[in-house]
């Protein structure tokens, strides 16, 4: 706390904190975690914003991700390829939704593009299939999956096209309090 | 405020060209950074940090933002960039010296990615309950104890030091600052008068009024969160599988229990479903609704006979004490009866409890959780209440020395016992049921963190300490300690012996019931003791900062009369005069608080029926896509099949009408 940073500078540092729920030791402190990740690939000096990618195989080996059964749709939703490559801003960002100061709504709509497997911004019965596949593992028969799949969209499908939009997610979401606090990673 | 929508726009499906689409976002985006220039500088900023996009567009929409704003402003641009700046500096600086004041980060960080949010909620309690304890120990010693340690201390008679104690509160400790009796009421005199009455009082009440406004402000949030309008299905399989995975456990094996639970509850209810359910007969539900009269009846008979017991104790300890010489040694120890036997009732009488509710049938097990709470309320509220009604009755009028030391004394025995029997429950109901578990009775398994029990005897406690305060100010020294310990103790004991519970589901309305029942039977009942000592009993003659007074309240009449004299100060004596010691003042506040409830009631009722009709008018905007989408395809079949027919006009383009995005609601 004596010396002065230079991994970013103070309008970097300022913008950060503006723009995301961190402040500004927690962003030195995820750039420490960034960098360990792949310490030849993300350089120490972030002054003049390098454009460095880590790979999504890198990221999902991080220990607040390693055993999350979601942890490939998380990285691949806040990429900006889809890929699943992060720079330094997307992975602050993908802790600051994660954080538990971010809004319901926010978190929502993550939500909503982490269970949208096939991205056609529905959530569609098959995208459910895969779900509850990730979620337990063998335990039901192909039956039940598609039983336990039809009866949870009939119940959550308001418009009636079978297959969830935002706007069903989001009503479901309104109505279980415990998201906020379940949808939430720390670091 | 107008929502960016997140989802990439469907413009070129719908034949707009790619100039078309940008302008579109363009005027989205400066719509947007209108609407946040005109917004406080802490909405604006709030509303940055949650639109939904890539970081980089946020940082673009915050420059735009700066700029505008920057280029609005009178004073020179250099000398409001610096204020703003320094001012957003300093929140920031206090954001992390707050972070740095937090404690036990690491640790719930930890517990919760073992065992997952419900037992957090648990362990978030308690630190929140810490915080009451430190501030009204911070406050109590700087305001009551510091001046009178050092004005006027107040040593009379100093017995030895025996061990015992530290588990009754007599003896050395009778007259020191821990109780009531070690207080002078006198005025200190030094270079400002110190009104030692007034500080006493004012102190307590300042404490206790900010207490029941932090506790109201709390419940109101979390009711506002929690308890939403519970129409439709909501404990169906949708919620199950969506919302309820908790993302913040990552242990490898507490991931693979929550997956094998989730599978056992997914299929049960598949099973529930699946069955048919069977209607009832008439002598099945009379079986059913006698069997639970009986629970209740039993329940209820459990309750009160204990309460009883205590109280007939409670006399017999009185008189048991009158007998005998104060200095012996067995008669203190005897003192320590009515604890013990209080805190086995509050661990045999809750066992006996879920014996009970398993010979009933419940038709869900929320119902079971929230009966059994009831149950176990009722019965420490019924033990606490007896306990004051015995402390405010029978012991004033008994002994003739210092009857609010005694009743001091008597809470503080009955924290260190009650702290002492959760030691024990910790050893006997959670390591050695663990070792029962796994190596003898392998069928009994290892047993579940029982978090409702837990917190309740957490909210006991904190009735206790709450009573305590007037009666001994620096009782929350022993509760800061005793919270301290149980936290790290309750944290090895779960990581070694337990396991996180199976029912995950609804622990934030549980959550609220909780913060609830701290408000309602313990913090109010609190009050009520309080208030009763206060304004109606005699204080006793010969110690503790009333002496001599007819109520403690009296203290406060003898102020206000003397600053009558003062004619700057006279508005305060009119106030009290007039206003709060009218009768007329508290029933129009009460009037007007009632007629505002009613208005608020018809509100949220006219609410609710605008919420299904607006749900109902969702379903038929789908079926009137779904309608036209069908109409629309088959015009296009026809249309090209006419097409087919004369192939000199074949049009290539397919003809639509740009603006039918307009007439349905595309954006979310």
């Amino acid at each position: 706390m004596g010396n002065k940073q230079t991994i970013f500078t103070d309008e970097q540092l300022d913008a950060y904190q503006d723009c995301t729920f961190f402040t500004r030791k927690e962003i030195l402190r995820l750039h420490g975690r960034y960098h360990e990740l792949a310490p030849h690939l993300v350089p120490m000096d972030y002054t003049n914003d390098p454009d460095v990618k880590v790979p999504l195989a890198l990221i999902v080996n991080m220990p607040e991700l390693k055993e999350n059964p979601f942890r490939n749709r998380i990285v691949e939703s806040f990429s900006e390829d889809g890929q699943g490559n992060l720079s330094f801003n997307d992975f602050v960002d993908m802790f600051s939704v994660l954080s538990e100061m971010a809004p319901r709504e926010l978190k929502a709509i993550y939500a909503f593009k982490i269970y949208d497997f096939n991205v056609d911004n529905y959530i569609c019965k098959e995208d459910l299939e895969k779900t509850l596949n990730k979620l337990t593992k063998e335990e039901l028969t192909p039956e039940e999956v598609n039983l336990v799949c039809e009866k949870a969209i009939e119940e959550a499908d308001l418009d009636g096209d079978s297959k969830l939009s935002f706007a069903d997610f989001e009503n479901m979401i309104s109505r279980a309090p415990d998201f906020l606090s379940t949808f939430h990673i720390r670091i | 405020m107008r929502r960016m929508s997140v989802f990439p726009q469907h413009g070129t499906a719908l034949g707009l060209t790619a100039n078309e689409i940008r302008q579109e976002v363009e005027n989205n985006t400066s719509e947007l950074v209108s609407d946040l220039v005109n917004l406080s500088a802490r909405a604006r900023f709030q509303a940055i940090r949650s639109l939904p996009v890539s970081f980089n567009e946020r940082k673009t929409i915050r420059n735009r933002v700066n700029s505008v704003k920057l280029s609005k402003t009178m004073l020179p641009a250099d000398c409001r960039q610096q204020v703003s700046r320094s001012f957003r500096k300093f929140r920031a600086n206090l954001a992390s010296a707050r972070q740095r004041l937090v404690v036990w980060q690491d640790t719930l960080k930890e517990i919760g990615g073992r065992f997952g949010t419900s037992v957090l909620s648990y362990f978030l309690f308690l630190k929140w309950l810490l915080k009451f304890n430190l501030f009204s120990l911070v406050i109590n010693f700087c305001f009551i104890t510091i001046p009178q340690i050092v004005h006027a201390p107040n040593i009379s008679n100093p017995t030895g030091f025996r061990g015992l104690e530290l588990l009754t509160g007599v003896g050395y400790f009778n007259q020191t600052v821990l109780f009531y009796g070690g207080y002078n009421g006198e005025v200190i005199v030094s270079t400002l008068a110190y009104n030692m009455q007034l500080a006493y009082f004012f102190t307590i009440s300042a404490y206790l009024v900010l207490c029941g406004v932090s506790l109201l402000y709390s419940m109101s949030r979390s009711f506002q969160n929690n308890f939403v309008l519970e129409t439709g299905p909501v404990s169906g399989g949708a919620w199950r599988l969506l919302c309820s995975w908790d993302f913040s456990v990552v242990n490898e094996k507490a991931i693979q229990y929550n997956k094998n639970n989730l599978g056992i509850q997914l299929k049960e209810s598949l099973s529930e479903r699946l069955q048919e359910k069977n209607k009832m007969s008439l002598s099945d539900s009379i079986k059913r609704l006698s069997l639970h009269l009986l629970a209740w009846l039993l329940s209820l008979g459990l309750a009160i006979g204990s309460s009883a017991g205590i109280y007939f104790l409670g006399k017999e300890q009185l008189i048991f004490s009158f007998d005998h010489d104060p200095n012996d040694l067995k008669a203190e120890a005897s003192t320590l009866l009515l604890p013990v036997v209080v805190s086995l009732i509050n661990l045999i009488v809750p066992l006996l409890y879920s014996l009970i509710s398993r010979m009933e049938s419940y038709s869900n097990p929320r119902a079971q959780i929230y009966i059994s709470i009831m149950r176990n309320v009722i019965l420490k509220m019924s033990l606490l209440g007896i306990l004051c009604f015995y402390w405010l009755n029978d012991v004033p009028n008994s002994t003739s020395s210092c009857w609010e030391s005694f009743v001091g004394q008597s809470v503080y025995r009955l924290l260190i016992i009650d702290f002492i029997f959760c030691l024990l429950g910790i050893f006997f109901g959670e390591f050695l049921r663990n070792v029962i578990g796994t190596m003898w009775i392998q069928s009994l398994g290892v047993p579940e963190f029982d978090i409702a029990r837990n917190v309740l005897d957490l909210i006991y406690a904190q009735t206790l300490a709450w009573i305590g305060i007037y009666y001994s100010p620096l009782l929350p020294v022993m509760q800061v300690l005793k919270l301290f310990i149980i936290f790290y103790l309750k944290k090895v004991s779960l990581s070694m012996n337990c396991q996180p519970p199976k029912h995950t589901g609804r622990a934030a309305q549980i959550q609220t019931v909780f913060i609830a029942l701290l408000f309602f039977p313990s913090f109010v009942g609190t009050l009520a003791m309080v208030s009763f000592t206060v304004w109606r009993l005699r204080p006793s003659d010969q110690c503790g900062p009333f002496q001599g007074l007819n109520t403690p309240f009296y203290a406060i009449f003898n102020w206000i009369d003397s600053i009558h004299g003062y004619p700057e100060s006279n508005w305060v004596w009119w106030i009290f005069e007039n206003v709060l010691r009218s009768e007329l003042f508290y029933y129009l506040i009460t009037l007007i608080v009632l007629v505002i409830t009613f208005f608020l009631w018809q509100i949220t009722q006219g609410r609710k029926e605008l919420i299904k009709t607006l749900r109902e008018q969702i379903a038929n905007e789908g079926k009137d896509k779904a309608f036209l989408l069908n109409k629309l395809q088959t015009i296009q079949k026809q249309r090209r099949e006419m097409t087919s027919y004369r192939p000199q006009d074949f049009d290539q383009t397919p003809h639509f009408n740009p603006n039918w995005m307009n007439t349905l609601p595309m954006d979310m």
